[in-house]
């Protein structure tokens, strides 16, 4: 497959795969810490939306299905699929845990894009196409503008139900 | 083959948890749970293990490797249940350690 269309649809696939999982997770309902809160308000003062903030800021803080996502793809790149996955998945779940996350996101994030890096082997998506293609899923959430990015993320969180509930 | 040893070290895991009294679940809402299920982490810890194991080169392609995947499962399952709370103690929030510290002398 072309390298260009490779990294484009596995930027499609990683950023659903992340934005999903972590939203049904419930990172827009709460902050996980004291620093997740902050960059939420902050978003929030600058425009922005609420629980779009808190996922934002629980992503910087934690290992979530983002990290497992871009770990899992880095992981299947160096030792090979599916091992590679399973291993950032054992990774990311001490981080999580380091990182005051019970880690059901990160984990689930690591191993549904393994199995998605596998399916997707045999019609000439590579790992290093994800790993391109994370980076520039994420950069659309963290890189670009947050307000707007957290509105996105406000409306996905009240559509499934994960909308927070703190004013 | 490998498949195989994967499935081996999961159940295993999972039986011995469910011997060891592990819930099969977290409590609801699991999304907010910090409960040591056999679902998990310890299925998960046991994948992630034999995945290790595997690709350090520990496995050898011959019978030996179903009695190497039933040892990461019992390992697995004897460290969800009496290590992994030791090693990485659920933290409900920052401000609950934060007034812990403060209450204590």
């Amino acid at each position: 497959m072309n390298e260009i269309i490779g990294i484009i649809i596995a930027a499609v696939i990683s950023w659903l795969n992340f934005v999903l999982i972590d939203t049904w997770m419930g990172l827009p309902e709460a902050p996980g810490v004291k620093g997740a809160e902050v960059i939420g308000r902050g978003i929030q003062k600058r425009g922005g939306d609420l629980a779009g903030g808190f996922f934002q800021g629980n992503i910087v803080c934690s290992p979530d299905a983002s990290a497992g996502t871009l770990l899992a793809a880095i992981g299947c790149f160096a030792i090979g699929i599916p091992e590679g996955g399973f291993v950032a998945a054992i990774l990311v779940f001490f981080g999580n845990r380091i990182c005051a996350d019970p880690g059901y996101a990160g984990t689930t994030g690591a191993l549904t894009i393994t199995v998605i890096i596998a399916a997707t082997s045999y019609i000439g998506l590579t790992p290093e196409m994800f790993i391109a293609g994370m980076m520039i899923a994420i950069l659309t959430i963290q890189g670009l503008h947050h307000p707007s990015s957290s509105k996105l993320l406000g409306k996905i969180a009240k559509k499934m139900g994960r909308y927070t509930e703190i004013k | 083959m490998i498949y195989i040893v994967y499935i081996i070290a999961i159940v295993s895991a999972m039986v011995l948890g469910l011997i060891l009294k592990l819930p099969l679940l977290p409590e609801q809402p699991i999304r907010k749970s910090w409960t040591t299920s056999v679902v998990f982490p310890t299925a998960v810890l046991a994948l992630g293990f034999t995945a290790m194991v595997s690709k350090l080169g520990y496995l050898t392609s011959t019978n030996m490797d179903y009695l190497i995947a039933l040892a990461i499962g019992v390992l697995t399952a004897i460290f969800s249940k009496y290590m992994l709370e030791r090693f990485l103690p659920p933290q409900n929030s920052e401000e609950s350690s934060d007034e812990s510290q403060e209450a204590s002398p």
